[in-house]
């Protein structure tokens, strides 16, 4: 759609980790969630326009929340392409005093890669990357979507996952990014299913706090 | 597993949970606003995660999105009230509580932020008695309670109501109470067991009822760092943020 996109220059990148530590990379949080909710309302009534300007702001999270969590490129691109999908169909059940459009828009992302990891489990044909992650070649690349957020959260998720213990940082890579589930995590780890519970619990809740991340 | 549905919450923000388990969280979901309240802020904060996995997608994802929407009816939107996303009440009102809700109520989703140094995470529930419909409940909590009976490290007290003892596993990181002839509590009352710290501090733990029998099981997932005793009061149904009552038992470690 967007193929004006290609014209336009990438963007600098600073360096890493400076950009959590100067205070001019940080986005207004509260301006860029009111916007985003009203985007997504607007495209809970139709509205396409409303929803490229979305998914201009989001598809880079969503996509890449896929590929780090599916690793193969064309899953992740189908995962991307359904969880987005899903977000249109689903967009006029947004309810902004329940949070943010985008922890809703993620969520959803979140929930579609870990089905299908779980599904390809099933199959047993699931196809392993390690490490790198994917990045297209740069002609292929939309740099339309915005990326810019991830290098401020990045940073900060490098600082956040410090204050974790080992424990909870294990129970969160388990769960958050390869698709256990709590009973799962208990028994690969031999705890009792309280612990893997109360570790998961325990391991978020740390991380709100440390980013003082609020509802 | 109703009895433990608060426990859920966690495994529920970052998706660790079943179909199953999804269903049961969400049900729950609306009935309690502490739960309601909590998932956002943990949603708030995994959506932190995935944002920092941000990479640009490839151009063709666009193209074929907006293919897929151009062919997709949207849902219209739910009915019925968002009012359970009522602001937060007061912990100190947390004691007044319908009783159809205050079995299962514990404090600690509140409990946990408050106090860094004892992350407690309540798993109670009640063995042998009519509180536990779900068999596999039980038969979870059963087996974990074993598994911290089992652990090397356990070691058990006396906990002074009848012959009710505690179990103490560092290692599991977990404490059980349970006992065969408790007494029961007032009415109206339950049990509330209570974390008590080197400063003096006590950290609201699980409520239990024993059944008619005297039976009762309880467990509580927490770090022992700084920890002194555990105690029990008898509370108003649904427990509270602070006891209430004289102690009726300590527990010195």
């Amino acid at each position: 759609m967007s193929t004006d996109g290609r014209a336009r220059p990438l963007r600098a990148v600073p360096a890493d980790g400076d950009a959590a530590r100067r205070p001019g990379a940080r986005p207004s949080p509260h301006r860029d969630a009111d916007e985003l909710a009203d985007l997504l309302v607007r495209a809970g009534r139709g509205d396409t326009a409303a929803f490229e300007l979305l998914y201009n702001r989001l598809a880079g999270s969503v996509h890449g929340l896929a590929v780090r969590i599916v690793r193969d490129p064309q899953i992740a691109e189908d995962v991307a392409q359904e969880a987005l999908v899903e977000v249109w169909r689903q967009a006029a059940r947004f309810r902004p005093e329940q949070g943010s459009a985008r922890s809703w828009v993620l969520t959803i992302a979140h929930r579609r890669a870990v089905d299908r990891v779980r599904t390809e489990q099933a199959h047993s044909n699931r196809l392993v990357a390690h490490g790198a992650r994917h990045s297209a070649s740069v002609e292929d690349q939309d740099t339309v979507v915005d990326t810019m957020h991830a290098e401020w959260q990045a940073a900060r998720v490098r600082q956040g996952l410090e204050v974790l213990t080992p424990l909870q940082r294990e129970a969160l890579e388990l769960t958050y990014y390869k698709g256990y589930t709590n009973r799962q995590l208990a028994e690969s780890l031999g705890i009792p299913l309280g612990t893997a519970k109360a570790r998961i619990r325990d391991a978020v809740i740390r991380l709100r706090d440390a980013w003082e991340v609020t509802a | 597993m109703s009895d433990n549905v608060h426990g859920l919450l966690g495994a529920y923000a970052v998706d660790a949970v079943t179909p199953a388990e999804r269903a049961e969280f969400e049900a729950h979901l609306p009935a309690c606003e502490e739960c309601s309240l909590e998932l956002g802020s943990l949603l708030e904060t995994t959506a932190v995660l995935a944002d920092a996995e941000s990479t640009a997608p490839p151009a063709a994802l666009r193209a074929r999105v907006f293919e897929e929407i151009g062919r997709t009816a949207q849902l219209p939107p739910a009915d019925g009230p968002a009012a359970d996303a009522a602001p937060a009440p007061e912990p100190v009102a947390a004691a007044v509580v319908p009783i159809e809700r205050a079995r299962r109520r514990h404090l600690w989703p509140r409990l946990a932020v408050a106090a860094a140094s004892v992350a407690v995470l309540a798993v109670a529930g009640v063995i042998g008695g009519g509180l536990v419909a779900d068999r596999n409940a039980q038969l979870a909590l059963e087996q974990d309670v074993m598994m911290v009976a089992s652990a090397p490290d356990a070691h058990s007290m006396d906990l002074g109501l009848g012959s009710a003892h505690l179990v103490v596993s560092e290692k599991m990181a977990s404490v059980v109470a349970m006992g065969d002839d408790c007494p029961s509590p007032d009415d109206g009352m339950e049990y509330q067991l209570w974390v008590v710290m080197a400063d003096g501090s006590k950290h609201a733990g699980p409520t239990f009822m024993p059944d008619s029998d005297g039976s009762f099981v309880t467990m509580l997932d927490m770090e022992m760092n700084g920890v002194v005793a555990f105690a029990v009061t008898e509370e108003p149904h649904g427990g509270s943020a602070q006891p209430t009552s004289e102690e009726i038992a300590v527990v010195e470690l």
